[in-house]
This record gives C-alpha cells, structure tokens and sequence, in this order.
C-alpha cells in the first residue's frame, strides 16, 4: 500500500452477533480521489463506510493521514471526516441553512460565537452546491436533490477533508443524479477533498469515481482503478447475472449492459466496444449461444 | 423577526404588571408605584402587594418559563412534539412523594410529619414539597437509568420508558392512597390540581437559581441540542455524545419540573402547548425556542392565574384546570390545522 495514502484500511473485519459482516477488508486512497463502493445488498457496503468513517465500535482498523480513527477524539473526527446520511424526516420544521450550518458545530466549542467569517464561509458553502436561493426555505420542501446538495453542503461547512456518503443518488431522478455526482467530483478534483461512496449504479460509478471496490458476502472481490475491476467476469459472479462490457462512445466510459434472464435475448459481445482489459465470461458465453444477437436488454 | 422578539419582550415585562394589578383587593395604579418604591399608603396594601401578589406573580413567571423550557428540551432532545415533562414520571413520582408524606402526617400531633418518631417534627407545608421533590427525583432517575441501561438512551425509548414508570408510580400512589385516610386522599389530589395559591415569596427564591441555571446551562449546550434534531446518527457524526447529551438535558428537565411540581403541584399541557406555540414565532433551534420559552411559558402563565383569581368570585380555580383546558383544545386545533 502506498505511504500517500490519505485513507487506509488493514485487514478490515466486522462482526454483528457472530455474524461477519466484513471480513479481511484492505484499502487505500489517496488525497483527491473518488472511491465508488459497488456491490449486491448486504455485501457490506453500508458496514464498510460506517468503518471508513468511524462510526463503529472498532476503529484501530482504520488510519486517516497515517493516524489510527482510534486516536481521534469524537470532535477531532468530525473535523476531519463529513458523513452524508439519509436524513429522517424531522418532526420540526429546520430550515436549509440551519441543516448547513450544523456544521460548524465540531468546531465551537459551548462558549464560542459565530463570527463574520463563519457567514461568509456558510453562504459561500450554500452557493457552491447552487442552493443560495433556497437558504431559508424549509429542508424538508427541497427536492431530494436539493436536500442532498444541502448535506454536502454541510460537509464543506465542516471543513472535512473526507466525505463519506451512503448511497447519495438514491431517489434522486437521473438529472439530480449527474448533479450530486458532478460536485462530488469536482470537490475532490478542484478542492482535493476525498470522497468515499456507495452507488447500486456501476454506470455512474464508472462515469464518476476515479477508484472503485466490489464488495461481496463481506469480502473484497476486486479493487483498483474503474477498467480494473469492472470486468464481466467479476461483476456476473457477484450480481449472478450475465453481463456485457462496453465503452461509450461519447464519453469513453465503461458500461455494463445485464441481461437479467434466460428468457431475455442477450447480443454477442461486442469485440470492436471492448478494452483489452475487459473481459467477458464463459457463463456468457453460454447464454450467447441461447439468444439472437439483434436485441439487447439492459437493466 | 426582531419585531417578534420586541413584541415578547414587551409581553414578558407586561404581563406580571397586569398580574399585580389585579385581584380581589383593589389597589390602583398610583398605590402599585408607591408600593414599589416601599412607601405603600397603608400596611394591608403592603401586605398585599409585597407578601401576596408579588411572589405570586414571580412563581407563576417562573413556574411557566421552567416548565415551558423543559418541554421544548424534552420535545428536542426526543425529536417528539408529544414529549412533555409529565410523560417522564415527573409529576406520578411526585405525586407518589406527595401520598407518602400525607399518609405520614399525624394529625393526632398536628400540623407536623413524625416519622415514626426517628426525626424531628417537620412542618407539613415544608414535608409535602420535600417529600413530592424527592418522589419526582425517584422517577426521573429511574428512567434515566432504565434509558441508558436497557434502551441505550434513545430518545422514543426514553419516551416510552418514561410513559411506563409514570403508570406504575401512579398505581403505586393510588393504591397507598386507596388504603389510607380519604382526608388525606383528598389533600393529595386537590395538591396534584396544580395551584398557586399557596405561593409564598421563598418559593421563588429556591426556584430562581433552578430555573435560570437550567435556562443558562440549556443555552450553553443548545447548539449541540440542535443537532439531535437531525437524528442520532448524524449527531454523532458531527462530533456529538448523544447519549451523554440527552442524559444531561433530562437531568435539567428533571431537577426543573420537580423543583416546580414540589412547590405548585401537578400544572399540566404549559410544557406541551407553549413550545409549540413558540415555534411558531421564533423557529425550532434551541437557544431561541428557550428564551421564547421563558418569555411567552412566564407570560402565559402570569396571565393564566389571573383567571384562575378571578373568573369564581368566592374562590380560586386549581391553575392546573385551565392549563389543562386551555392545553386540549389547543391540542385539537393544532392537529386539525395539520390535518387541513
């Protein structure tokens, strides 16, 4: 592992009742990166980031700038780490910018005042995501895309250098879903921030993410750059359905095409689309002698 | 907003003004300002206005700010506008202090409480507040510990274990009072009415530190509370020790409630209704919704015994029923402006 790592993991394992939920889970990322955590559920993608972000019991697992999560104090982590949840619906009705604003709250101590500075900064915040407009508005009338936006907000507030978001595009629709991922990527890219993420969507995992891990049944499958772990092989063992691997042709990301079932007609793979590193598998192979090759259906 | 805050100040400084004016003796504006000033025109005036009106306007402030207070602390930190001091065995566990103390009471020696002959004789009107005080600590802390022990201190589990030692401890007290002298029985549930009656100006001594240390301690942390309000996860995540943070604002409420419920009994529906009404006005973040508290959780209740004085012209209304009255219907129409 490289000693540039910003975020380390060794020999990550997780129990709940004698039930492992990780196991043996290795991982680095650097400074300015995006990690896409990818998997079926309950592989252990939420676990994971939950260990990532110190959220468990178990935190010597786990270095941020080459200190154990064990060796920072509560307030210290929130300083350094920014968790983007689902947030429930609360009873009372807090305003965007008193969501946003709670992120100053690891560092103030009881006594300390919100001073000029801290303004400026929480309105600069509120406009990088695009919601200067809406920072009185109740947060629960924001779209899901706003409200996420807003969160992410917060984490700049908190001035983090990690973020750590559990699947951010859910329930978004698809132009929210480019939206939220875009500033994402340009936080880490512009701002050297880094960015741990769960996504269900390889295609938007494979636009967005500089790095990726497949997580399956608790353990790491494949790590590494985007072309190094979506491999068809790989992706059909884990999510048991036959897949195809193609670059885009606008954007010249990978796409992966699944073909849920028997019954659906599956098209050859394509050799012309196909990196020399991605491969396709023998069940495919299988299933391509099954179908024609005029039609394909992708989920 | 500051137009709001202006319009609250105006009514907190107001409403015991009014408080003072009225009553059953008639004491013009022009005696009140020589009351003030000590040179009251006669004794029974100065009586009036120094041992009867004042304490009981000052209780009455301090009893509605603190119990306001409480139970926007209590709603907060449990993230549940149904949460209300009540609901966390405050006013059962006084209650049942109370049913003990009176059945103690001898009224073979007179108004004083033997117990048993090991103490010495105390005066009923102190053994009864001491006695509801400590009934009230008893339960607070019982949930508390049930909170953080069995149900690691989450808010709707604090809740409900709150509901549960509440029924016990009034079964508890039913049954003593069941089995004891129907005299005694009666002393208790008119004490639990809720009444200002009786306020004497030391009442507002002991309750002043209480109610405004509580009130300067919430406002220290209110930041923090606020954050609770996302959820437990994401408190954590910003750094915050929930479970330490929600024990410590239910061991405020507690010492808060208890020290009022000693004194004045069983006031219900101010810690439910008055929150809600404050939200309105000055928003859902803690420091604010506090100090709304106190100014509007004072005023109303300033206001409140005014009526309870005088709506009967031979006698006074427990304040505890109108607050209830008041509470319910307010209750109502608040759901069905949610349900429109």
């Amino acid at each position: 592992m490289p000693n540039s790592a910003n975020l380390q993991a060794k020999q990550l394992s997780y129990q709940i009742a004698h039930k492992s939920i990780l196991s043996d889970i290795n991982l680095s990322l650097e400074r300015g990166k995006v990690l896409g955590v990818l998997g079926p559920n309950g592989a252990g993608k939420t676990s994971l980031l939950k260990m990532l972000s110190g959220q468990t019991a178990s935190k010597e697992q786990v270095d941020w700038r080459g200190k154990s999560l064990e060796e920072y104090s509560p307030l210290e982590r929130a300083r350094q780490i920014a968790v983007v949840n689902q947030l429930n619906e609360s009873v009372f009705a807090l305003s965007l910018q008193q969501i946003v604003r709670m992120g100053w709250l690891p560092h103030k101590t009881l006594l300390s005042r919100e001073t000029e500075q801290d303004h400026q900064h929480l309105a600069a915040s509120i406009a990088k995501v695009g919601l200067s407009e809406k920072t009185h508005q109740t947060f629960s009338s924001l779209s899901g895309g706003e409200q996420q936006r807003g969160l992410i907000a917060r984490a700049l507030v908190q001035k983090a250098a990690l973020i750590v978001l559990d699947e951010p595009v859910n329930h978004l629709d698809i132009y929210y879903q480019h939206q939220v991922l875009k500033l994402l990527r340009s936080l880490a890219h512009q701002q050297q921030m880094t960015v741990v993420m769960s996504l269900h969507d390889i295609n938007l995992a494979s636009s967005y993410c500089d790095h990726l891990c497949l997580l399956n049944d608790g353990k790491m499958i494949a790590q590494g750059p985007v072309e190094s772990v979506l491999k068809a092989t790989t992706l059909e063992h884990v999510f048991k359905i036959p897949c195809r691997i193609r670059r885009d042709e606008v954007t010249q990301n990978l796409r992966v095409d699944f073909y849920p079932s028997n019954e659906q007609e599956y098209p050859p793979q394509p050799e012309v689309t196909q990196q020399s590193n991605v491969h396709s598998s023998e069940a495919s192979n299988k299933v391509h002698k099954k179908v024609s090759s005029k039609k394909g259906n992708s989920i | 907003m500051t137009n709001r805050w202006s319009l609250l100040f105006v009514l907190a400084v107001l409403s015991p003004v009014v408080g003072i004016f009225f009553g059953a003796a008639d004491l013009p504006a022009s005696e009140l300002y020589r009351c003030v000033v000590g040179q009251c025109s006669t004794e029974v005036n100065a009586l009036i206005f120094w041992e009867i009106r004042l304490p009981r306007v000052l209780v009455g402030f301090l009893v509605g700010a603190g119990l306001a207070v409480a139970g926007a602390t209590l709603q907060n930190i449990t993230r549940n506008g149904l949460a209300d001091p009540y609901l966390f065995g405050v006013v059962s566990g006084a209650g049942l202090g109370a049913s003990i103390a009176t059945l103690l009471f001898d009224s073979q020696i007179g108004e004083t409480l033997t117990i048993f002959g090991m103490l010495p004789d105390v005066p009923f009107s102190i053994a009864l507040p001491v006695a509801a005080f400590l009934g009230a600590i008893f339960a607070v802390t019982l949930v508390q510990a049930l909170a953080a022990t069995s149900f690691g201190g989450r808010g709707e589990h604090m809740l409900l274990a709150g509901v549960a030692v509440s029924f016990m401890l009034s079964a508890l007290s039913h049954f003593l009072l069941f089995l004891g002298d129907p005299f005694a029985a009666n002393k208790v549930i008119f004490w639990l009415m809720g009444s200002l009656a009786r306020t004497e100006m030391w009442y507002a001594w002991i309750m002043l530190p209480v109610v405004m240390g509580s009130v300067v301690l919430l406002l220290l942390f209110g930041r923090r509370l606020d954050a609770l309000l996302l959820g437990d996860e994401n408190a954590k995540t910003l750094g915050i020790n929930v479970t330490a943070l929600r024990l410590m604002a239910l061991g405020i409420c507690a010492a808060l409630t208890a020290c009022i419920v000693a004194y004045c009994g069983g006031i219900g529906f101010v810690g439910l209704l008055i929150p809600h009404i404050v939200r309105r006005w000055v928003g859902v973040t803690s420091r604010a919704l506090i100090l709304g508290c106190v100014l509007i959780g004072g005023s109303f209740m300033v206001l409140v015994d005014i009526v309870a004085r005088s709506a009967l012209s031979d006698q006074e209304i427990p304040i505890g029923i109108i607050t209830s009255a008041i509470g319910s219907v307010f209750f109502l129409l608040a759901i069905r402006q949610r349900q429109a």
